[in-house]
């Protein structure tokens, strides 16, 4: 090596304090200044969202002649958990797919920005499209399929769609990391949504048997709908309700290691 | 932008950088003082890309130390990520975001609340004024590299990081991009850059490293570099018109077979 390299020792450098460190912002700025990007992402893509609340609300509204066989909260509890799968899986994971694609995640990790703070921000915006979903659906089921349910009923119903909506957050964050390509992940997320989506509804009018129901019911898709159809009359809540509730939170929790665990912010 | 640093602002010490067996980075050490230019250059698969990404605090490195304005990049990562400034050879933002609003977010992310009215003498400074509300896929190669610069500068930090900046840009924007570059040293900023480019070597940097399978083989202007190399005999061999540049002692050190 014919170099002339002015090489430093690591142990002769000293750390140097400069008035960077008094600058640092604080966690709360960086994370509002994504979230108000996030949201205005969001925003510019209003199409799609509209697309994951108008699915749930027309199939709603076109079950209208089911609700005195079947019941509101049947009715209420499985639309909820389609919006909640399309939010998770459509609109989470797709856009953390796209945007590690893109290289979006790696400029952002070259700046001050804590790392939780890019996730939480994206999962800040699904948590607000968890919320209106369940709303519109409510407001829905009340006016066009005049579901009547008491105050307690609604709080305890939107609740369980929070902690259900979580579930799939989580699986969409399990699948974007053990799946690294864009398109694997796109193909990935629709085939476990129809399959949910299927499963779940044969399964809800009784047409696999008893041990695919069974096993229906213990999926996510059957835990989130059947907490959230407990909430939505909670008179009738029992034992077996707080066992769906704990495997509803076993779900999450499963999935959420695994996928931070296996996430990757770039693919190469 | 702390005037006030001593010197180096950037000290990259015995780095080690490996994927599986295979080892990218070997014990690469050098410094870039404040109010430089620094090129690194190697051919192919020499390990730029990893010794950058590494500073970036982008991959991990097996082993070696490296701080930005004094902060360790590994214990002090938000710190030494605060002190850079880093222009990708693509960069992609959010395709929804106005160029407006991913200036914004950038600095807001460094903490400056940016007004309209300075967002919008930003964007005159780099010629992008009716720009503001287009989207970023929407502008050219050469204005997408300003405002990817501008965003790497928006906090004023002592070092800037640049991948191949001028790849894929026309002659006049290369050039224009040289005179911003200079203009920031002139600021004040240090600025490590990777190239293929001697002409950009030999033009702004005011020293050069080359690095070949993983390791520096020499450091310093790029002047000494063409004097001290001058006689080598594989130098001479590399020589194509008789006087011998940057390009030459570059294939003389590090060979004429082409890399992946």
């Amino acid at each position: 090596m014919s170099s002339t390299t002015t090489t430093p020792a690591t142990a002769n450098i000293t750390t140097r304090n400069t008035d960077l460190a008094a600058n640092l912002p604080s966690a709360g700025t960086v994370l509002s200044n994504l979230l108000k990007a996030d949201l205005t992402a969001q925003w510019r893509n209003r199409r799609a969202s509209i697309m994951v609340i108008l699915i749930p609300s027309i199939i709603l509204i076109s079950w209208k002649g089911l609700i005195d066989k079947f019941g509101g909260a049947f009715a209420l509890s499985n639309c909820i958990t389609v919006g909640l799968n399309a939010i998770g899986l459509m609109g989470y994971t797709n856009a953390i797919a796209r945007d590690r694609e893109k290289g979006i995640f790696q400029r952002l990790r070259v700046t001050p920005a804590p790392r939780w703070t890019i996730i939480v921000s994206r999962l800040l915006v699904q948590l607000i499209m968890i919320v209106i979903t369940t709303l519109v659906l409510f407001y829905i089921g009340y006016q066009v399929d005049h579901i009547k349910l008491s105050a307690g009923a609604y709080v305890l119903a939107f609740l369980t769609a929070i902690l259900g909506g979580a579930v799939y957050l989580a699986l969409g964050q399990m699948i974007v990391g053990l799946v690294k390509n864009q398109e694997m992940v796109n193909v990935t997320t629709r085939l476990v949504f129809f399959a949910f989506i299927m499963i779940g509804q044969f399964a809800s009018f009784g047409m696999l048997g008893d041990t695919w129901g069974k096993a229906a019911d213990w999926s996510p898709y059957g835990t989130t709908k059947n907490i959230i159809s407990a909430a939505l009359s909670p008179d009738n809540w029992t034992s077996t309700n707080y066992m769906t509730l704990l495997a509803n939170l076993a779900y999450t929790l499963v999935f959420t290691t695994l996928g931070v665990r296996f996430f990757r912010w770039s693919n190469k | 932008m702390n005037t006030n640093l001593p010197s180096p602002v950037l000290q990259v010490a015995n780095l080690n950088v490996s994927y599986g067996s295979f080892k990218a980075v070997r014990d690469v050490s050098f410094d870039v003082r404040p109010g430089e230019i620094f090129g690194l250059l190697g051919p192919n698969g020499a390990g730029k890309t990893s010794t950058l990404s590494a500073i970036e605090g982008l991959l991990k490195p097996t082993s070696g130390a490296i701080y930005i304005a004094g902060f360790d990049n590994r214990k002090q990562p938000l710190h030494a990520r605060a002190s850079m400034g880093v222009q990708f050879q693509s960069t992609s933002f959010q395709p929804e975001l106005t160029v407006s609003e991913i200036i914004r977010l950038y600095a807001g992310i460094h903490g400056i609340s940016l007004s309209a009215e300075r967002t919008a003498e930003i964007l005159a400074d780099i010629k992008l004024e009716d720009s503001g509300s287009k989207r970023f896929g929407q502008l050219s190669g050469g204005q997408q590299q300003r405002v990817s610069l501008v965003i790497a500068t928006i906090h004023q930090p002592p070092l800037v990081l640049m991948d191949e900046p001028t790849t894929g840009l026309d002659p006049q924007s290369r050039r224009q991009l040289w005179v911003r570059i200079e203009a920031m040293r002139d600021r004040g900023h240090s600025i490590l850059l990777t190239t293929h480019s001697m002409e950009e070597a030999e033009s702004i940097c005011d020293r050069i490293a080359i690095i070949d399978h993983g390791q520096i083989i020499t450091i310093d202007t790029p002047q000494a570099i063409i004097d001290d190399n001058r006689e080598r005999p594989e130098v001479i061999r590399a020589s194509r018109r008789g006087k011998i540049t940057l390009e030459d002692v570059f294939i003389g050190l590090t060979g004429s077979a082409i890399r992946s």
